[in-house]
């Protein structure tokens, strides 16, 4: 028996950051706990973290290359696989060109630099990402207003939080955990939740506006119109860093408190109330999640919120939303080598003359990718490497996505699990989990740290994700390092450290300034808070912010109200699941068995459904079933449903694909998209309720 | 003599079950027993776990005396006398003693008595994220929890 090695590391069972001491003996992790000494997570894990070893271990997890033979998977050699690969790719390339390869990622895992080093080098401008409608979304929008995304700077105590949509501490941790936002409530901020349904933070909070989903946008506008109406705005804010503040003016009055109560169904005098809070308690920051990314108002949503944050006098100040300034590294934007795409193969970009928004932050929506593979326009993509990403459950209008990917010539897909993207792979490539692997970790996010992520084991054949995009690469003919290691001397040179010193020391923190616009101004065409933005207008869009009605509506489509009435939210976050992730952990899965619904009592009534009853979901797409538990902490006529539900446990290819997942029902044509960044509206669509017949309580078929 | 027990804040319980995960690691159990569970009634959860009575009712009802209190006042469960007749998980008036179906014993939180020999606090309370799980003498803990709850409003 051999003594137990304590390896300081950080998580990324979500986007990660969170700091771990895993527990290695004989060669394998026993357990992980919380790293006290973490600036980031000071000590604390989540469920999804702690249960790493029931992931990394599991049963079904593919621990070698396999390539798909008559429909069966093969174990192959790295050697075989790769070359495979390589092959194909430059067989494509040499025939039709790099752009007709697409490469995807999911959600932000810590290695979009390599993932992107190798497309840019490739050639291809198609990366297909969440970003459209998850944070990179935000961070587009962000750039082109005010130059950079301003984050809650929770460690300077706001004396008033606003979360937006947002539920920091089951989910969504992108630059801070729950952790940080706790401390801050715990030192005595206010706190202003704004949210559909009734959560922990609601029952916390000093005002809670309960929002019609999709119609966040209108409710920034009545903030804005009740702070700019009672002068409660920093004036000299406003006359010298905003650009175009009396056109902004006018339109923030289009909206007056009347139209924005019948618009988002938040009484006038809580939204006064709450916009007089924000504005006049110092330092207040604005904390917002992704439904406010997930509609057609992406972009104008952020855009708003920004307006908030800077004309109350929050932006980039101690305790309001600061842009945090990271330690000196080599960008992801450099290492990615972003500029070494050319102008020539970015004009290639799918959907880049409509999206522009979503061209400008190197990615393209999900929808121009599926309708080149089934239509050939505008060119017929011939090949995807999918990492980390099972679109399949997680991308609006799942069907599409899925006959999409199985029309698709050549598909590579890595992962740990054969999940139901990964069987339409021709190879699958093993990933490492974060237990193995090392990493410069968070050097993507804006909260000002990097965290050294280091390797605890190795297991199987797996290889972390980095080592795949340079080996293949390099395959490729492309410049990349001998080791994982060396990439990672290259990243860290600005800072003077090698990776093994980095290591020892286990993080960075860049030093904060704040106030920066003082000098600068902010890092716009303008040089100020673009609330009148240049760029939106150069692109032919409207450069002023609006709400623009959710095209699937009680207000926009009265005449399906018959058939569909109640609103659905199509994305009920769990804490013990990440997107279609960790439905096959032990651990997990005992604590959420089944896909959950939630329905108000009185709406449930209706129905004749009651609690633990299956209950199908319909919407004009087509209908699924998930578990009804009731809930009077949502308004009677909106649904609130999980998302990425699959079932790992049925053994077929299709793993259950098509039971409950909630994506069957989403939408994603292109009038119903954010107009510049391809967004798509997984918050508010309509829908109807029926019990399902055919199941009983225990069983799911 | 001291009463060592666990105490949730209840009101700052997030329903993120950290420590459910955290407990089951720690005591090496699969699926079945949870001697820590947090029930979802959303805003509301209810974490479910042991008390360690003082007059405990599980201890009472085993009828081979395998559930003792300890000098520290942790009740606990010797395994090896375990007939898995479930008589405690009947008595039990927390619904927090639970039944190892695999062993065939039942199971209880033994507050992570190897970990509080180490100086280590109990794992669901290291895993907390918003440090709602206190563990040590209750009446300790009584004014710890009313300074907790006063702390905000203080605060302000």
């Amino acid at each position: 028996m051999g003594e137990v090695k304590k390896v300081r590391t950080v998580c990324r069972s979500c986007h990660g950051g969170c700091g771990v001491i895993a527990y290695v003996k004989d060669g394998k992790v026993i357990k992980v706990e919380g790293d006290p000494d973490s600036p980031i997570s000071h000590g604390t894990m989540c469920s999804k973290g702690l249960a790493i070893t029931q992931l990394a271990y599991h049963p079904d997890r593919i621990l070698h290359p396999m390539k798909k033979v008559n429909g069966k998977w093969e174990r192959i050699s790295w050697d075989e696989a790769l070359d495979t690969i390589a092959t194909k790719f430059q067989s494509i390339i040499d025939e039709f060109g790099p752009e007709y390869i697409v490469i995807g990622q999911g959600t932000g895992r810590d290695y979009e630099s390599h993932l992107y080093r190798f497309a840019n080098l490739l050639g291809t401008p198609n990366v297909l990402t969440a970003g459209h409608m998850c944070y990179v979304s935000r961070v587009g929008a962000s750039l082109i207003t005010c130059g950079n995304l301003p984050v809650c700077d929770y460690a300077a105590n706001p004396k008033c939080i606003v979360m937006w949509g947002c539920n920091p501490q089951w989910t969504n941790p992108d630059e801070y955990k729950g952790e940080g936002f706790w401390r801050a409530y715990k030192n005595g901020a206010k706190l202003i939740v704004i949210d559909p349904r009734k959560g922990f933070l609601a029952k916390k909070a000093d005002l809670w506006l309960q929002v019609r989903p999709g119609t966040d946008a209108a409710l920034a506008m009545g903030f804005l119109n009740v702070i700019i109406d009672e002068g409660l705005y920093d004036k000299e804010f406003t006359e010298k860093y905003i650009n175009g503040w009396d056109v902004f003016k006018e339109r923030v009055k289009e909206y007056p408190l009347d139209r924005v109560e019948e618009i988002t169904w938040v009484k006038k005098g809580l939204i006064q109330e709450a916009a007089r809070m924000y504005a006049t308690t110092k330092p207040a920051c604005i904390h917002w999640g992704v439904p406010t990314e997930q509609t057609n108002n992406c972009t104008d949503c952020t855009r708003l919120l920004i307006g908030l944050m800077a004309i109350s006098g929050n932006l980039d100040v101690p305790g309001g939303n600061a842009f945090f300034v990271p330690p000196p590294t080599i960008s992801v934007s450099r290492f990615s080598r972003h500029k070494d795409l050319s102008p020539e193969q970015r004009k290639k970009r799918l959907g880049g003359d409509q999206y522009k928004l979503a061209s400008r932050v190197a990615l393209i929506t999900p929808k121009v990718a599926w309708e080149a593979i089934l239509t050939g326009k505008p060119y017929p993509l011939k090949a995807g490497l999918l990492c980390g990403t099972n679109p399949v459950m997680t991308r609006a209008n799942a069907r599409e996505a899925y006959e999409a990917l199985k029309k698709l010539d050549f598909l590579v897909v890595i992962d740990f699990f054969l999940t139901p993207t990964a069987e339409l792979a021709d190879i699958f490539l093993p990933a490492g989990t974060w237990l193995e692997q090392n990493h410069v970790a968070d050097n993507w996010k804006r909260h000002g740290y990097i965290l050294a992520r280091q390797k605890a084991v190795e297991i199987g054949e797996c290889w972390q994700d980095h080592k795949i995009f340079m080996e293949l690469g390099k395959r490729m003919g492309q410049e990349w390092w001998d080791t994982v290691e060396d990439a990672l001397d290259y990243l860290l040179e600005p800072s003077g450290l090698t990776w093994e010193q980095f290591k020892e020391k286990g993080y960075l923190k860049g030093e904060q300034v704040y106030y920066k616009y003082k000098e600068k101004g902010f890092s716009t065409p303008t040089g100020k808070v673009e609330l009148y933005s240049t760029t939106l207008e150069k692109w032919g869009h409207d450069p002023l912010p609006k709400y623009t009605e959710i095209p699937e509506s009680p207000a926009s489509r009265p005449d399906l109200l018959d058939r569909y009435p109640y609103i659905l939210n199509a994305g009920l976050r769990t804490p013990t699941f990440f997107h279609s992730a960790n439905r096959n952990i032990p651990w997990l899965r005992e604590i959420r068995p089944d896909p959950i619904v939630e329905i108000h009592p009185e709406t449930a009534k209706k129905h004749g459904i009651e609690e633990g009853d299956w209950v199908w979901i319909e919407s004009p797409r087509g209908r699924v079933k998930e578990r009804a538990k009731l809930n009077d902490g949502i308004d009677p006529r909106v649904i609130v449903a999980e998302h990425g539900w699959w079932f790992p446990e049925i053994k077929d290819p299709g793993h259950g694909w098509e039971i409950s997942n909630i994506n069957i029902l989403t939408e994603n044509s292109h009038e119903s998209m954010d107009p510049v960044m391809g967004a798509t509206n997984l918050r508010a669509l309509l829908c109807n309720i029926s019990p399902c017949e055919d199941v009983s309580k225990e069983g799911r078929k | 003599m001291k009463k060592m027990s666990l105490m949730i804040f209840r009101e700052d319980c997030i329903g993120c079950h950290a420590c459910e995960v955290a407990c089951k690691q720690e005591h090496g159990l699969g699926i079945g027993p949870r001697l820590i569970r947090i029930i979802e009634k959303a805003p509301f959860f209810i974490p479910i776990y042991c008390h360690h009575c003082a007059k405990a009712p599980c201890k009472d009802a085993c009828p081979v005396d395998a559930i003792y209190r300890d000098e520290q006042g942790i009740v606990l469960i010797d395994n090896n006398l375990c007939i898995g007749c479930k008589a405690c998980v009947e008595a039990c008036p927390f619904g927090a003693m639970q039944f190892d179906e695999d062993r065939e014993i039942a199971v209880k939180c033994d507050l992570c008595i190897e970990r509080l020999k180490n100086n280590e606090e109990p794992a669901c309370s290291k895993a907390c994220p918003t440090h709602c799980i206190h563990w040590g003498d209750i009446y300790e803990m009584f004014e710890d929890i009313e300074k907790k709850i006063a702390s905000r409003e203080t605060a302000k």
